[in-house]
């Protein structure tokens, strides 16, 4: 018997030292050589690298630039989502639900597709929308506001989902009692709903700052042609230079840029913990929706009209240049298929490049469901030391900065690793570990999510009937918990397959990806060939049916 | 003469009918309390007095005004009803103090400072809540909390007050004192009073008279007294009863 019992503690303690190892080899030991081999150099702490990346002037307007554009994005998203979220919670406006999805959609899309729409909109040479004002020229997206324009289309939709949570969170009597209490709608939302959401908002705000900071395609495809270099655009032309002292440099304001992240990430959760308000109450009736009476219509008819300018033009004007025979020209006898036939039949990067992201993400999420799974199974169903360790070291890595992560890879992969004979630098191993290490935070807590859900007394029986711990976990968690399993392998999947900003970091030769391949095909050959538009609506097509199956595989818990 | 008259009031949602051709007439000064089992459309009535709900026909009168009235298309909306409420959630404003939230009626009125407080600190000691003025609501018990709703609802004197099963999240002991205390409150400001439980303790205890609903249709309107004496149905006797 008492063999028996220490028999458990084993089988247990052997899966948590192993993703212990393994959390700690991929998630914190590359992002320790980043900061170790920035800051030690011959023997001895130096700031020698720091020193010359902000002495450059370059580098200066890099910092200034991405706070300028990340603040303004924040500020943008925030105004599109705040009166969204309202509207859509607290008012009778019609199709709520079918509103709701369309205007959350945009989470789901990767933004570079953003960048790539409003350069052939707005591009001050021969944008579509400039052609409508005779080539005036008046549009530029190639400037700070265009930046921030295009990454608030895509990052409102993390303020607008922190929102639409924060008021079914948020107890309806409280609004309730200060119209009883003789204050018309505009008051109470002024009063009362604002400051209640207020921590809500403020998260929101820092959620798209941080997002807006660690953003690498849309700042790439739109700032670099202005000449607009943000912190992200910078590491990758410092790595890309190829020198010895360019990668260090890199490496220097990655750190920098890690550790602002990470002064925004706690600086987020202390607003959490401090400032936020318990406005749950156990029963609280449904909200008495406020009436939009006349106005009903023309709000949602300008709701749609403001979604139709956020994507619905995009989408239109890459669909235009993938239909367009001749490049530039709008016109309906010029339209064709030619483009689709170009870029399926006749280019074979592509279909390298759809079979790579096809086998790269499903094999991360592959390997990211099975992990995330066993993590969020230790983190909440034991209490086993170290479980803390785990969650909090995946987490690290989702948090970062994409380009910081892969630039902490090539530092600490490029040699060989501990050792190893081999080198796992320009591998395609290398990036499903990279896609896994970023992502395996969705998928430990959703799984966690799940594993709340079901009640101890269940394995509790098996155990008890006789089962081991592995036995139990096979035969009773991981069946019931199969649905959270498929969702986070699916939230795996989506980001991975269109996944940019670290693939064109680490990505050897002949590795193309969808997203490689789209940035390059954007970047250098032919922009307004349609190659590149063609490739989009191949994405943006994969992630919104994605994203359908998901929220009607989990009966509408994930998905938008 | 703050008197409640409601004619032919019916609520659907959907197809459901939650509220069948409801007709009451609250006298000046009246406890009136509405009975019945969970989901017979209690809360759904005095909601539509208080207008946070619309009703899908019928008429309501305060005071005189036609509040609603589906065949003129009246439906004043609820700030302007004069209709103080309790909330069973209390409905406490978290990010404001007691004396924030107690006052928040009359600042909306646009009152005068002097005013706005000596009325506070009246309703304030009316409720036995003298001194905790700055308090902020996570640092009230259950209670008190409930007395801050109470507060509020009482202290722009309204024409009437709707009180949503105020004290179901309440200990036994403090539940007897407060039915006390309502009660005394209300003959002390002689104000209207719908009172909405699923507790026949309460009812028959406080209430001038009784209202038992089932299924959003009235089963019997009358005094604790005669709904005793003489149940009209057979719902009735079985619900009292049990
Ligand atoms: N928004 C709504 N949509 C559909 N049905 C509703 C809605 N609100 C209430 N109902 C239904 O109306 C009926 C009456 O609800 P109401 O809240 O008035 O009951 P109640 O008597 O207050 O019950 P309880 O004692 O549980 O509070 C219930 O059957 C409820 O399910
Ligand atoms: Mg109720």
């Amino acid at each position: 018997m008492t063999q028996k019992i220490s028999q458990y503690f084993q089988q247990e303690n052997i899966l948590k030292s192993l993703l212990m190892i393994l959390i700690g080899a991929f998630c914190i030991y590359p992002l320790l050589t980043l900061l170790f081999k920035v800051s030690w150099i011959d023997g001895g702490l130096s700031g020698q690298y720091f020193e010359k990346v902000f002495k450059s002037s370059s580098t200066q307007s890099a910092f200034f630039n991405t706070i300028i554009v990340s603040f303004g994005t924040a500020l943008l998203s925030c105004i599109f989502a705040l009166p969204i979220s309202w509207l859509l919670k607290r008012t009778d406006l019609p199709y709520v639900k079918f509103s709701k999805t369309i205007c959350c959609l945009p989470y789901a899309v990767p933004p570079y597709i953003g960048a790539i729409a409003w350069i052939s909109l707005a591009n001050p040479t021969n944008g579509f929308l400039n052609e409508l004002l005779f080539g005036t020229g008046f549009f530029n997206i190639y400037s700070h506001l265009g930046l921030i324009f295009v990454m608030s289309c895509f990052f409102y939709t993390l303020v607008l989902l922190n929102l639409l949570n924060a008021f079914d969170r948020l107890d309806p009597s409280l609004e309730e009692a200060a119209r009883i209490s003789g204050a018309a709608p505009r008051k109470v939302f002024m009063q009362i709903t604002l400051p209640l959401i207020l921590p809500s908002l403020t998260s929101g705000f820092l959620l798209v700052f941080l997002a807006s900071m660690a953003s690498f395609g849309v700042p790439a495809l739109i700032g670099t042609p202005g000449d607009i270099f943000l912190i992200t655009t910078k590491i990758y032309t410092l790595q890309k230079m190829g020198s010895f002292s360019g990668i260090y440099q890199a490496g220097a304001l990655s750190v920098s840029l890690l550790l602002f992240s990470i002064m925004i990430v706690y600086g987020n959760l202390w607003i959490q913990q401090n400032l936020s308000y318990k406005t749950i109450s156990g029963k609280s009736p449904r909200p008495s929706l406020v009436p939009l009476k006349k106005l009903k219509w023309p709000i949602f008819i300008g709701l749609y009209l403001c979604l139709f300018i956020l994507f619905g033009l995009p989408i239109l004007s890459i669909l235009v240049t993938a239909l367009s025979e001749v490049p530039g020209k709008v016109d309906i006898n010029l339209m064709g298929f030619a483009n689709f036939k170009k870029v399926f039949f006749e280019m074979s990067e592509t279909s390298r490049a759809l079979t790579n992201s096809s086998i790269l993400a499903v094999s991360a999420a592959f390997i990211g469901c099975i992990l995330g799974f066993m993590i969020a199974f230790i983190s909440t169903k034991t209490q086993m030391k170290g479980r803390k360790f785990l969650t909090t070291a995946a987490n690290l890595p989702f948090t970062t900065p994409g380009t910081v992560v892969a630039l902490a890879f090539i530092l600490a992969f490029s040699q060989s690793f501990f050792g190893l004979p081999f080198s796992l630098y320009n591998t395609s191993i290398l990036l499903i570990i990279v896609y896994v290490v970023k992502y395996l935070s969705l998928a430990i807590n959703v799984n966690a999510d799940g594993l709340e859900q079901i009640d101890n007394s269940l394995a509790e029986a098996a155990r008890v009937s006789g089962a081991n711990w592995f036995t139990t976990l096979r035969t009773i968690w991981f069946p019931l918990l199969r649905n959270s399993i498929f969702a986070s392998w699916f939230l795996i999947l989506m980001p991975c397959f269109s996944e940019l900003t670290m693939t064109i970091l680490l990505a050897g030769p002949g590795t193309e990806t969808v997203g490689t391949l789209l940035f390059q095909l954007q970047e250098y050959s032919d922009a307004s060939g349609g190659g590149s538009a063609v490739l989009s609506l191949v994405v943006v097509g994969f992630v919104i049916s994605l994203n359908f199956l998901i929220k009607k595989m989990s009966n509408g818990a994930y998905g938008l | 003469m703050s008197e409640i008259r409601i004619k032919n009031l019916n609520k659907y949602y959907g197809q459901l009918q939650v509220v069948n051709n409801f007709n009451i007439t609250v006298k000046d000064g009246e406890f009136l309390a509405l009975l019945g089992p969970s989901g017979c459309g209690k809360t759904t009535s005095l909601r539509m007095i208080a207008g946070l709900e619309e009703p899908s026909s019928g008429l309501i009168q305060i005071d005189n005004d036609t509040v609603y009235d589906s065949s003129e298309n009246i439906n004043t909306p609820p700030e302007k009803r004069s209709v103080g409420m309790v909330f069973q959630s209390y409905a406490v404003w978290p990010h404001m103090n007691v004396y924030d939230n107690v006052a928040y009626p009359l600042k909306i009125r646009n009152l005068n400072k002097d005013e706005i407080e000596t009325a506070v600190s009246k309703v304030l000691h009316t409720v036995e809540l003298e001194g905790l003025e700055k308090r902020m609501p996570n640092q009230l018990s259950g209670g008190q909390q409930q007395r801050v709703a109470l507060a509020r609802g009482l202290v722009m004197e309204p024409k009437v007050l709707c009180l949503d099963e105020p004290l179901s999240n309440l200990d036994a002991k403090l539940r007897a004192k407060m039915r006390k205390d309502i009660r005394e409150i209300q003959q002390k400001f002689g104000i209207t009073v719908v009172y909405v439980t699923h507790d026949q303790i309460e009812a028959f205890e406080m209430s001038d008279r009784m209202v038992i609903m089932n299924q959003g249709l009235v089963e019997q309107v009358g005094s604790p007294e005669e709904v005793r004496e003489s149940p009209k149905t057979e719902f009735v006797a079985e619900f009292i009863d049990g």
